[in-house]
Order: structure tokens, then sequence, then C-alpha cells
């Protein structure tokens, strides 16, 4: 009985030093918050291989859009929505072609809520993916 | 207690007190918020004291969006110094539950990082399904219905809904419950394209001077 107990808290013990060890020195770099699954992402490369194929919206800050932003997106955030979705439903929106929803990070989730909001909402029929890796992703492969 | 024994039960204690000595006491690190419908930002206050004999510095307060602001008192907490970091979510058109960090740096070499985590449901102030109807080129120009809900918490007795061109019209009709309307949306014809955008406005009983936009278009035959 008592090799047992050494034996569990053996393994517990060998369990618990990596989660101790994450948790004190990678806690910042842990994504806490990602609510968008494996499925509903795109690779840069991918995304790219769709052309001309693909809408490319923008979901983060107005400012950081107007600073630089990939050729062609358009700005469709949740800081402005109710504005903006109208004008992006009316001017770009085709329902063949596949969205390819960004923001700034891959721990930043303000894609993953357009996109949300795009299916749910707006109920578009269109193939809705977030871009994985976000902007910086992007921009370390910009050509 | 034989010597293995001993030696995990050592280290396991070791990765407990390490733990344990973090300088900056939070009260939460985690706070839910429920911004009634139609706020515009959701507060969220973290307290914390310092429990310690030194004084911390705070040197960094970084949040995870640019929708969300920290403000912080002042950055050095002396022994025994209690505080608090504000930390505001400008709620903007948001809708659902919101997950915001604030990540707080201080001098402390064995917790250089807490993150404080804010999450806040926001309710709808008015759900519209779908925000957009589109019929495909030469496609049966029958009217297609835009549900209006109002949210949980809101009354809303009327609405006023106005197409931005005339070749669309649009009718109000009450849905099944009280709060509920039918919003029905006919193009005049689908031979051509066209959009409209569809202002929709609660009566001035809901709230001053709320507006929201749903889109109606007739696709071009090429597409």
């Amino acid at each position: 009985m008592s090799s047992l107990l050494r034996q569990t808290a053996l393994l517990v013990g060998l369990a618990l030093l990596p989660a101790v060890g994450q948790a004190l020195y990678f806690r910042s770099q842990i994504s806490w918050d990602a609510r968008v699954s494996e499925s509903e992402m795109v690779s840069v490369d991918q995304a790219r291989g769709w052309g001309a194929d693909a809408i490319w919206i923008d979901a983060r800050p107005e400012a950081d859009f107007e600073r630089d932003h990939v050729p062609g997106a358009i700005l469709l955030n949740e800081d402005r929505w109710n504005e903006l979705l109208s004008p992006f439903l009316q001017e770009h929106w085709k329902p063949e072609k596949k969205i390819v929803v960004y923001c700034s990070a891959e721990s930043c989730n303000l894609a993953g809520d357009v996109a949300r909001r795009l299916r749910e909402e707006a109920r578009l029929p269109n193939e809705i993916r977030v871009l994985k890796g976000g902007w910086e992703e992007w921009l370390k492969t910009r050509k | 207690m034989n010597l293995p024994t001993k030696a995990l039960v050592s280290v396991l204690f070791l990765g407990l007190s390490t733990v344990a000595q973090a300088q900056l006491t939070w009260e939460k690190t985690e706070l839910n918020l429920e911004p009634p419908p139609g706020a515009d930002s959701a507060v969220a206050n973290f307290k914390y004291e310092n429990k310690t004999d030194k004084t911390i510095n705070i040197k960094a307060v970084r949040t995870s969006c640019g929708c969300t602001t920290a403000a912080l008192q002042k950055n050095d907490v002396a022994p025994g110094e209690k505080g608090e970091i504000v930390a505001t979510l400008k709620t903007g058109d948001r809708t659902g539950m919101q997950v915001k960090t604030v990540t707080v740096e201080t001098d402390d070499p064995k917790e250089p990082q807490t993150i404080l985590t804010l999450k806040a449901n926001i309710a709808q102030f008015l759900e519209l399904q779908p925000a957009f109807v589109f019929w495909t080129a030469n496609e049966d120009p029958k009217p297609k219905t835009i549900v209006a809900k109002a949210g949980k918490g809101v009354t809303i007795k009327s609405l006023e809904v106005t197409s931005s061109t005339p070749d669309f019209t649009t009718k109000v009709e009450p849905g099944a419950t009280a709060g509920e309307f039918k919003i029905l949306v006919q193009p005049k014809e689908t031979a051509h394209q066209s959009t409209a955008n569809l202002v929709i406005k609660p009566d001035k009983a809901a709230g001053e001077n709320k507006v929201f936009n749903a889109s109606a278009r007739v696709m071009p035959s090429s597409s």
C-alpha cells in the first residue's frame, strides 16, 4: 500500500514539476484566450495562394490599419461594426470568394470575433478563415 | 520515508514556496463584468496589496488590445500599501463574451509578470438575424425577413426602418414575442444589381438615438 502511495506521489511530482516551471517562466507566452479552432484558421502561405479568390479583412483598430495593412484589405472591426459592415457587404462582398480575417498577432482574438459575427450575424455563406499568426506573421513573410 | 521520497517532497515544497513568494498580493486576478446593454465601457478594478516589507516597483502595465486601457495610480508600492489598476474596455460595437488581459510587470525577480483577466459579457441592444439579405441575379424577388430582437433588459415597443434607395421596400411586423419584430425586405426587381442600407431606429423610449444598420443587395449577374 505504501509502495503504491509512493509511486503515485512520484508520478504526481514528476507531472507537477514541468507545470510549475511553465507557469513561472512561460506565463506570458501562453495564449489564455485562444478561441478559434485550428480548422477555422489559415496559414499566410495558403491564404496568399488564394490570390484574387480571397477578400482580406483587417479587424485591428483603425489607427493600426491606417499605419499599414495587407494590400487590398478592408477595415472591419468591432469598434465600429455597425458603421463598417454595410459598406463591406454592399461594395466588396462576393458570395464565391473566401474571406480571410486577421488581427495583430496569434494571441489577439479580434479576428476570431469578426469571423464569428460574419458567420452568425451576417450569415455569409463564404468560407471564412482567421489568419494564423495575424499581421505579425504576414509581415514576416512580406515579399 | 526513504531518500528518494524525501528528495521528491523537498522538490515539491521548493516549487510551492517559490509560487507563494509572489510580492504583490492581488484580491482577484480575474473579474467578470456584465455591463448594461448600450454601455460604452466596462470597468474592472484589480485591487492589490504589498504584504512584504519591501517597496515594489511596477515597471509596466500592458493591455492585450487597443480597445482596453489600464490606469495605474502609482509605480512604487510601499510595504503594506494598497492600490488598484483600473482596466477599461471600450465596448464599441462589441457583443458577447470579451476576454481581455492586462500584463503587470514588477521588479520582483521571482514573479516579474502577473496577468489580470477582464471578462465582459456584452449584451446586444438589438439583435438582427440576419443583418444582411441578398438575392442572386434574376432570383424571384420575394421578400426576405430580418428578425430584430431587443436584447436582455431592453424594451423596444416599435421600430422604424427606412431603405437608403427606392430599389427596396421594407415593412415591419410584430414578431413572436414582445420586443421582437419581423422586417420584410423586398427588391423591386432582380434583373439589375442594386444595394441598400436599411436604417433601423427603435422608438425613443428604448434609448437615446440608437440606430442600427442592415444591408440588402441584388447581386450582379456576372458573379
